[in-house]
């Protein structure tokens, strides 16, 4: 309220577009305040050693050039770069068919087809490739088949194929999500006005469905990119190591090594992640196609002939199956015995759940808070960003959106050493460090996944009407209520994805959790699941609590997406 | 529009013109019944209105000619061949939307040239049509742009172009003019009607706004409630409404109430006035006299009307200047009707509660079902 | 200078907490960072609490690697009372950089030596409390399927059935992996060492990052042989999975380790641990089948099940060597980098030339060929080659300077990389030529 009278006497200055109102200011700094020191500090602190000179202390470039001469880096960084683009083409395969048919056509559970595409994300790092290590892997259980059926072998996890296959199925829902929000968000007449010219079926998706959708699924496929490129535990679990996230984080935490270039090769992956999401806002530049306000059309749902029906469910069958495999396999892995070189297990038991309700309930719900805690922070920082960065003219309003967008390329890993090596000095009144309080983890998760939600707020923010929030403020309206009344509202569909994602992927987040645990009373079940799955006879309970996971962010999901859909017809119904 | 040219394009789709049949046509959705029955013929070349109030079935029944709609009953033909079983891009049924659905992502060019694309027409052929129907439109030189670098009557004439330029069969307008500002509108709608003329397009213009309507079609379907109330000239709408609907509908109407007398010769009104009536009256039920506000005169209260017309006598409630004439509130028994009187400068207006009778011409009055 | 003086004043205060802490019974939580699994901390946990109420221990799980950085990260304000751990080496690493406090143990039964390995590390920082061999861990069922033999020994794992079928974890990320290897290079020597570690890299299917890696991949299948700490293969056992494991004869036993953190939170807590893993109580939890590690007390193996090893007597352990803790310090940074850039990042090219020269082999058992031998000879040999001496990899100045910082650092240990991967891609290109070439001409 303060800021109001604050802005009254300067009423005409802040009508200049090029300045901000004072509220807008006082966001901004809270931003950039929350970002500065849970992100930049830290990660700075950590990364300032690839520019020091190992021995001496001195400022320098001459790791960067150890670097540039190493064969082995420079393979790295193609095998990384090749093996992002090869996953968001697969991803992209998988996840077109499916946000279209549902989007598009009247569709017999729609929305539980949409949930289910979107739990492969809710996968804890080390459980999805152990699962599909057993379904597809070397003597997994379609290998086995095959090799007693017609004696052929098909690799489908090794090297980097294996990788690209894992990540493609773990990290679709990217696109997916995004994608099916653009396509809502699409004017029925500019298909119409397609298929009045003569233009239907694949055609009419590539020429018009798939252009206008565009800022959704750049916003999706740059995300699986980010994330490929980034991510290191699938490559290690596939035993993979000439990537350049793993390089970094086996450089970064063997012991013994003073050696800078895990450093260096964090601050490569940062630069070309940011660099990627350039490239990404320049694709969709002058392309925030507010299509769904003019016509007032709406979404057209058609309707399919049935042999065609038939078709599209066996498509989704197919990708469902594929991408829910990990949890297929996790699913099984929980309820074994024993499973050893066999197609499936030997036999069946429920006691690994038993033992994983009566030895570790504080793992779930320490979950489910921390992940709400950061999936909210996530969605006031995005909401807050998305609309300075779109519909305010302040200078430099980009880096705010580059600056949140970065901490997709901070490793994990870097960013737990960087909180420890930054605040674990920092006391709070108690004497207790800042670091072993509990709520430094939902910050942890909340700056790492501050990027998923920004992405689907900027989008919702792209597809709203400028002239919706002129007429608020015609009507008197300030800006900040607004935004609560307008644009929040209006909001709500990309709002909650932005919401699920970060709620679902912080559920299962690991790398700068590990670094961050300090009591088991206080860890998350990600880590818990990593603890069990370090021992033959805590397999079974991993896999018990993975799928605990599971099921408590998938029915989540699920909610919010009733709600989300709910508030759909609300205003569907309006017109 | 610039129409002093003159193409190809222009021949091809005088050419083309077909007519349109719609035979016994029902639509429903769940349990909404949006279109009952319908029946109607427009002829090759003709520009025709669907008429009527949201909500009346008349954008359904357009969707329905373009195939974006399926009836549950009923066939849809264009230029004698049915069309029910199409698909919308099967059917060279050219249609512009009522936010004209231009493709942002596409240069204007682009989006004119989409439908010939999709019809695998050559390159070179294309760009001489593109522009053709650019020309036709006016916007040759803006062919470079973007939808968004364009003004809603060059949004309009752009989506027009893009429709046109596939050469239809018939153009459906949805709601062409709702976009545009009142100045625009009038423009619009007469180049509308000059290119359709030059066209010689068969053209369905759906409009809730019966001047837009009356002003350049040559015949028009009323509908309400999912029903064709009737079809005919904007004149005979006007002058020969088949029911109170239309009659409110197009223009104002004034209706009063009143019985037929025991002899079945006179019309007895409610404040006490009997007006002979002629035979076809007697198939009413309960008729109801309906005459247009400038088909009645002002008259001096103690005077006797002439032959053929009655004198009712009234107060002056209100009135409205329009320019051209003065429009009169007058309260008669219980009702109130209007009277338009002509405007001669220099003269003051009626005030409000002066006495005056109004004098009802017998041969300009209608009688209606309530 | 910083871990001289934090050194001093932590083991001033231990001195000083621990004469006045056994006044009373010590309450309050116990801290442990540990690399051990739930499976093996959980049954310890619930004893420990059980023999001393009023004690809770919390336990951080971490692999020993991030355990040792942790601990370093967060000195300045330690809330860990103890580090449990199996390498050795990683202990080493923390009395370095002194963030182990010293104490003497009362727990009695405990020799100084079993056979002939050291129990209690001679700094008097951290105590064996279990005792762990190397060897070779499969899979029963995939042996079966794929005819694999039962290996005895290392050796064994070069042998062409085993090629592709054979699984290891980086030294580098797996203390006890690193311990393998250091024992294969003291029991055969630096240079044959190297070749016997190489000749089964050509037979590896995979390189894990994880030492829990390898016993997983056997366990479920995906390999059918893992290079292992025995104590996997006994949990494996324990838990019903189709494993069996060998100790190899050069091999070593080494002991997993419990230390006390300086500066801890809880010193009397971190004792009171410390006197109940030694205690006959402590031991006997050892042999839980999910645990299943040596006990250093000789009493409790009489409770321990039938066919379990029990080193105060089974003769083959007498015959394996001793651990050169010192000599394997000197070199691990050398050592785990080597392996790195000579066999993980290089594995396929090793792969590709061992394969062409186990067809060589087939083909010349088949019919004798002295020129096509000669050049496997070269071939292994080029591939065997190392680009340092046993004594450059220990006391070269500016190899340690490069790998532990210094005055002496001329040349940066990136460099030392790039020299050593272009050394091994040389030789292996050029083993690549001659393995064909003898392949030509035995056809």
């Amino acid at each position: 309220m303060s800021t109001h009278s604050l802005a009254a006497p300067q009423s005409s200055a802040s009508s200049k577009p090029s300045l901000a109102t004072p509220g807008q200011w006082l966001t901004i700094a809270g931003i950039v305040g929350f970002l500065g020191l849970f992100l930049i500090v830290p990660v700075g602190m950590v990364i300032l050693v690839a520019f020091k000179d190992p021995n001496t202390g001195a400022f320098t470039l001459v790791n960067f050039a150890d670097f540039l001469k190493n064969p082995l880096f420079l393979r790295a960084f193609w095998n990384s770069f090749y093996v992002s683009i090869m996953s968001v083409v697969w991803a992209s395969v998988l996840a077109l068919p499916l946000a279209y048919l549902t989007t598009r056509f009247d569709f017999r559970g729609s929305g539980v087809i949409q949930t289910l595409g979107i739990i492969p994300l809710i996968m804890p790092p080390f459980a999805g490739a152990v699962a599909m290590q057993l379904l597809f892997g070397r003597n997994g259980t379609i290998n086995l088949l095959l090799g007693d059926w017609f004696g052929v072998n098909i690799p489908f996890m090794e090297g980097l194929n294996g990788v690209i296959f894992v990540q493609s199925v773990h990290y679709f829902p990217f696109i997916l999500i995004n994608l099916t929000a653009s396509l809502r968000n699409i004017d029925r007449a500019m298909e119409e006005a397609a298929q009045n010219l003569g233009c239907s079926g694949f055609r009419l998706f590539r020429r018009i469905v798939f252009p206008l959708a565009m800022p959704g699924y750049v916003a999706g496929a740059s995300l699986v990119f980010i994330k490929v490129f980034d991510d290191l535990a699938t490559p290690l679990l596939l035993n993979v190591k000439d990537m350049l996230a793993p390089q970094a984080y086996l450089r970064i935490t063997s012991i013994g090594l003073k050696d800078p270039t895990g450093y260096v090769i964090s601050v490569v992956l940062i630069v070309f992640s940011v660099l990627s999401l350039w490239v990404a806002s320049l694709a969709t530049r002058g392309r925030d196609y507010a299509t769904v306000q003019r016509g007032g059309g709406g979404l057209s749902k058609r309707e399919m002939k049935p042999r065609h029906m038939i078709a599209a469910y066996g498509v989704i069958a197919l990708i469902l199956f594929l991408v829910l495999s990990p949890h297929i396999g996790l699913f099984l892995l929980s309820i074994s015995t024993i499973w050893s070189y066999s197609p499936l297990p030997d036999a069946y038991t429920v006691q690994h759940y038993s033992r994983v309700v009566m030895e570790s309930g504080q793992f779930i719900t320490n979950t489910l808070l921390y992940a709400s805690l950061a999936g909210l922070i996530d969605v006031v920082l995005g909401t807050a960003i998305a609309y300075l960065v779109i519909r305010t003219k302040i200078a430099g309003r980009q880096w705010l959106d580059y600056l949140a967008s970065a901490a997709i390329a901070v490793p994990g890993v870097v960013l737990g050493i960087g909180y420890l090596r930054a605040y674990y000095g920092v006391s709070l009144p108690s004497g207790q460090s800042v670091t072993s309080f509990w709520l430094i983890i939902v910050i942890a998760l909340a700056v790492r996944r501050l990027p998923y939600a920004l992405r689907a707020c900027m989008a919702a923010m792209q597809q709203i009407s400028v002239s919706l929030e002129e007429a608020a403020e015609n009507l008197g309206a300030t800006k900040a209520r607004t935004i609560r009344r307008i644009v929040v509202p209006l909001m709500t569909g990309g709002i909650a994805a932005g919401f699920v994602t970060s709620f679902a992927t912080a559920a299962v987040e690991l790398s700068a959790t590990m670094m961050l645990v300090q009591n088991t009373s206080d860890a998350p079940l990600a880590y818990g699941l990593y603890v069990f799955m370090q021992s033959p006879a805590g397999r079974g309970a991993g896999a018990a609590l993975g799928i605990i996971a599971v099921l408590i962010v998938g029915i989540s999901t699920y909610l919010s997406n009733v709600i989300a859909e709910r508030d759909r017809a609300a205003k569907a119904g309006q017109t | 529009m610039s129409l002093n040219v003159h193409n190809q394009l222009m021949d091809d789709i005088r050419h083309n013109a077909a007519g349109i049949v719609i035979r016994d046509v029902n639509l429903s959705y769940g349990q909404t019944h949006v279109l009952k029955g319908i029946n109607l013929t427009i002829e090759p070349g003709e520009f025709f209105a669907f008429l009527g109030p949201s909500g009346c079935g008349k954008t359904t029944l357009l969707r329905l000619i373009a195939g974006f709609n399926i009836a549950q009953t009923g066939t849809v033909s264009v230029g004698g061949a049915d069309v029910s079983g199409l698909p919308p891009w099967k059917r060279d049924v050219g249609m512009v939307f009522q936010s004209y659905a231009l493709w942002p992502h596409m240069s204007v060019a682009q989006n004119v040239a989409f439908g010939l694309e999709e019809r695998r027409i050559a390159r070179d052929e294309i760009i001489s049509r593109v522009d053709q129907a650019l020309e036709l439109v006016g916007l040759r030189h803006l062919k470079d742009r973007k939808p968004s670098q364009l003004s809603g009557g060059q949004q309009q004439r752009v989506a027009l172009a893009r429709t046109i330029a596939i050469r239809p069969k018939v153009l459906l307008l949805d709601e062409p003019l709702s976009n545009l500002d009142a100045k625009m509108r009038v423009q619009v709608r007469r180049e509308l009607r000059e290119l359709q003329q030059e066209l010689g397009i068969t053209t369905i213009f759906v409009t809730h706004d019966q001047e837009e309507a009356n002003t350049i079609c040559d015949r028009i379907a009323v509908m309400h409630d999912g029903i064709v109330q009737q079809v005919g000239s904007p004149m005979d709408l006007y002058d020969r409404p088949a029911n109170l609907f239309v009659a409110n509908f197009l223009g104002t109407a004034n209706i009063l109430p009143g019985t037929l007398s025991s002899d079945r010769k006179l019309f007895r009104l409610a404040g006490g006035s009997d007006i002979p009536v002629a035979a076809d009256v007697l198939a009413l039920d309960k008729p109801q006299l309906v005459f247009r506000p400038q088909n009645a005169a002002l008259a001096d209260e103690r005077g006797q009307a002439a032959e053929g017309r009655t004198r009712l006598a009234g107060e002056v409630t209100n009135s409205e200047f329009l320019g051209s004439s003065v429009r009169y509130g007058i309260r008669i028994g219980g009702t109130d009707v209007l009277v338009d009187v002509a405007h001669q400068s220099g003269v003051e207006p009626l005030r409000p509660g002066s006495r005056v009778a109004v004098d009802l011409d017998h041969a300009r009055a209608l009688y209606l079902n309530a | 200078m910083l871990n001289r003086r934090t050194f001093t004043y932590a083991f001033a205060l231990a001195a000083a907490v621990s004469t006045s802490a056994f006044a009373q019974a010590p309450t309050g939580k116990v801290t442990v960072v540990t690399s051990f699994s739930k499976d093996v901390t959980d049954p310890i946990k619930k004893a420990f609490e059980k023999a001393n109420p009023g004690l809770v221990l919390e336990v951080q799980n971490r692999n020993t690697n991030a355990g040792v950085k942790f601990v370093e990260e967060t000195r300045s304000n330690n809330q860990s009372d103890l580090f449990w751990a199996s390498a050795p080496d990683a202990f080493g690493v923390l009395v370095s950089k002194g963030l182990l406090a010293a104490y003497q143990p009362k727990a009695k039964g405990i020799p100084e030596r079993i056979g002939r390995f050291r129990v209690n590390d001679v700094s008097g920082k951290y105590f064996g409390f279990a005792l762990s061999g190397y060897g070779i861990m499969w899979n029963d069922r995939y042996a079966k399927a794929n005819k694999l033999p039962d290996p005895k020994e290392w050796s064994d794992l070069a042998k062409p059935v085993f090629h592709n079928h054979v699984s290891i974890a980086s030294p580098g990320r797996s203390g006890t992996t690193h311990l393998t290897i250091e024992a294969i290079l003291q029991g055969e020597g630096w240079e044959k060492g190297w070749g016997t570690i190489k000749a089964m890299a050509g037979n590896f299917n995979q390189i894990a990052e994880r030492s829990f890696g390898v016993p997983d991949a056997v366990n479920s299948g995906q390999v059918g042989v893992g290079i292992v700490i025995d104590f996997f293969a006994y949990s494996a056992q324990g838990a019903g999975f189709p494993v069996k494991f060998v100790y190899p004869s050069i091999s070593t036993l080494v002991p997993a380790n419990v230390g006390i953190i300086s500066n801890a939170p809880n010193r009397a807590g971190a004792e009171a641990f410390v006197e109940f893993l030694l205690s006959p109580a402590g031991q006997e939890v050892l042999l839980e089948p999910t645990i299943r590690r040596l006990p250093v007390n000789s009493a409790v193996y009489a409770k321990a099940p039938a066919g379990f090893p029990n080193p105060f007597k089974d003769q083959r352990f007498n015959s394996m060597q001793d651990f050169d803790t010192v000599k394997s310090n000197e070199r691990t940074e050398v050592v785990d980098t080597l392996f790195d850039q000579l066999i993980s990042f290089q594995l396929e090219d090793i792969k590709a030339i061992t394969r062409t020269l186990h067809e060589v082999d087939a083909a010349i058992a088949k019919k004798a060929n002295p020129a096509a031998a000669k050049l496997a000879g070269e071939a292994r040999a080029l591939v065997a080659a190392m680009p340092i001496s046993e004594p450059e990899a220990s006391v070269d100045p500016a190899i340690k300077a490069a790998f532990r910082g210094g005055k002496d650092a001329k040349t940066r240990q990136a460099e030392f990389e790039q020299k050593w991967a272009a050394f091994a891609k040389e030789n292996y290109a050029k083993a690549k030529t001659k393995a064909e070439e003898a392949l030509k001409l035995t056809r």
